[in-house]
């Protein structure tokens, strides 16, 4: 499936986003780069139809997602937060579960098949094991991975995950980012990832798009777009960009403030 | 060791659903005129039979069938509301500290009632002044946070000034109301079940039931209510329409229950607790076991108020007596369901 987005336009109070026409095919991983209040959040809840956005500005697969339905754009969109806010510990199981609500009225009840759905995609995710273990008992990277398991219930093409790896550490960091890629690779997903660490979003991305203030400064393949200067016109600080083992690495100057 | 656990819920959630009917028959043995419970099974029987050949109804007949049934029936459907439209406010608002309250419903009702007792007299029956202050109050809460979109915390802070609006108001009649009036309006607002006849039950028990239902056929969805409203809507959740649902039900059963049997706190606070405590979080089984045990608390609370003296004592009072330290038992007991 392919996403278009065309013309977006965002207003907070202080803040205006702003993006102009970006496309995103399956099998591939975006990353969303970009400074803190770059608007690479809000631009992830415009894809996922979480935040009122004009008509005829963002399509998948040439349907315009603001004259969707609610469940119907939830069988076509999964969208992981940051965070999850609830108060109630529920099983694993059970929380993976209300990924199947798109596919339920109101006042129905998940059936058999659904609590296998919500099994398979826990044994996706490797937690299969611990499906009766209440959510607020794993670790914050297994959290992660539940969160990732309940959209991956909801049998969308595009997966849409807000910061996954953010407060992990490195080895959890990669487990995130391998999953994804498998994601991306087996389930041939379309995914939009935002990132911080650009590190990670240099190994794992097919795409990178560059956000500043609400605007994007580059999008493409991340061989052909990044550039010391582009890193320093988003970030305003030094960035060296070097090769070691074949891969590139952003190293930065770490002092910032004499630059 | 998880499958062993699962048993173990699921076995008391059958005990929980099926613990009514015991409570119900062992409540109707209980009052100021001792019925023997073999006693009781004749009546039934009779009371049963009755229908195809009209004998002569005994005085047994009389207590069980025009007294003590349908004030049972009315603790059933109350303890039933209230801890069902708890429980689902909990879900609603993801705060554990909600009560089935929380909308303004209490103080607009007891608002409602002291206007009735002290100043309408007989024309304009308590009940009805109950409910439909209850209503209002509601409503107020909705306009004042703008509509059920309103982000949760809004209508929290909504329901806590529009309640303190109406207790001032009730604060307002007490101080012109006359000692006798006082006493019934005193008495009303602890709650209590004596109101109980057919005529009563026949008006208000179609409503609680509609309510009861309602929530209880949306006991899965309200798991993902329960989720932030972010998470509701990348879930496909219409959350204005279905907040406006839950909202809509829980304030007609909480409002109806309360219209009748006046203002019996905390029970909606601590049946759906206790509920959780036993078997979980998944309101699957919270909302549905929350109607199950909430009806027989407080057919128990009741019988205690029957049973200990003979004259009445306000059922709020004992709600709270033996609902607070089951409570402090099973949080001492279970491990915490909550963050």
């Amino acid at each position: 499936m392919s996403v278009r987005v065309e013309k977006l336009e965002f207003e907070y109070e202080d803040f205006s986003l702003r993006i102009e026409n970006l496309q995103f095919e399956s099998s591939r991983i975006t990353s969303i780069v970009g400074p803190n209040g770059s608007g690479k959040t809000t631009f992830l809840k415009c894809i996922g139809g979480l935040l009122p956005i004009k008509k005829k500005s963002i399509f998948i697969d040439g349907q315009d997602i603001s004259e969707m339905k609610g469940n119907k754009r939830a069988r076509l969109i999964g969208y992981v937060p940051q965070e999850h806010g609830s108060l109630f510990n529920f099983s694993a199981r059970d929380f993976v579960l209300m990924g199947r609500a798109p596919y339920h009225s109101p006042f129905s009840l998940p059936s058999d098949k659904d609590i296998q759905i919500a099994e398979e995609a826990l044994e996706f995710v490797g937690l299969a094991a611990q499906s009766e273990k209440p959510y607020f008992y794993f670790s914050s990277g297994e959290r992660r991975l539940v969160l990732i398991a309940r959209s991956l219930a909801q049998r969308t093409d595009l997966l849409l995950l807000d910061e996954p790896t953010t407060f992990l550490d490195p080895k959890h960091e990669i487990e995130i980012m391998e999953l994804v890629k498998k994601l991306a690779e087996e389930k041939k997903k379309t995914i939009l990832i935002t990132l911080h660490s650009l590190e990670l979003a240099l190994q794992y991305s097919d795409d990178m798009v560059f956000m500043k203030t609400g605007r994007v400064f580059a999008f493409g393949k991340p061989e052909e777009i990044l550039t010391e200067s582009l890193l320093k016109n988003i970030y305003d600080i030094e960035m060296k960009i070097v090769g070691y083992d074949g891969k590139k690495f952003i190293l930065r100057s770490l002092s910032a403030k004499k630059n | 060791m998880s499958g062993i656990r699962t048993k173990k819920i699921g076995l008391l959630s059958t005990l929980i659903l099926i613990l009514p009917i015991f409570v119900l028959v062992l409540s109707l043995t209980i009052g100021s005129y001792p019925i023997s419970p073999k006693n009781l099974l004749k009546t039934l029987a009779s009371g049963i039979v009755s229908v195809f050949k009209h004998s002569p109804p005994s005085i047994y007949h009389d207590i069980v069938f025009r007294i003590r049934f349908p004030r049972l029936l009315l603790a059933l459907a109350v303890g039933a509301s209230l801890s069902v439209s708890g429980a689902s406010l909990q879900a609603f608002f993801r705060n554990p500290l909600v009560n089935e309250y929380i909308l303004g419903i209490s103080s607009g009702s007891a608002f409602g009632a002291a206007l009735s007792l002290v100043f309408l007299g007989k024309g304009f029956p308590v009940q009805l002044a109950a409910f439909f202050f209850a209503v209002i109050a509601v409503l107020a809460v909705f306009l004042i946070a703008g509509s059920s979109d309103a982000p949760i915390v809004s209508l929290l802070l909504t329901g806590v000034i529009v309640s303190a609006f109406f207790s001032a108001l009730l604060a307002l009649v007490e101080y012109f109301a006359n000692p006798y009036a006082l006493q019934a309006l005193f008495f009303w607002l602890m709650g209590s079940l004596s109101l109980a006849t057919w005529r009563e039950i026949s008006l208000s028990l179609p409503l609680m039931v509609l309510g009861i239902g309602v929530l209880i056929l949306l006991r899965w969805r309200m798991n993902v209510l329960s989720m932030s409203s972010d998470e509701a809507r990348a879930l496909g959740i219409d959350v204005r329409r279905e907040n406006m649902l839950v909202i809509v039900a829980t304030a007609l059963t909480t409002a109806s229950a309360t219209a009748v049997a006046g203002i019996i706190s905390w029970v909606g606070l601590i049946v759906p607790h206790m509920v959780r405590m036993m078997v979980g979080v998944d309101n699957r089984r919270v909302i549905p076991l929350s109607a199950a045990f909430g009806a027989s608390f407080l057919m128990l609370a009741d019988d205690i108020t029957r049973g200990l003296t003979s004259f009445e004592i306000p059922i709020g009072i004992f709600t709270n007596i033996i609902g607070i330290p089951l409570f402090i038992f099973l949080l001492k007991k279970s491990a915490k369901v909550w963050l």
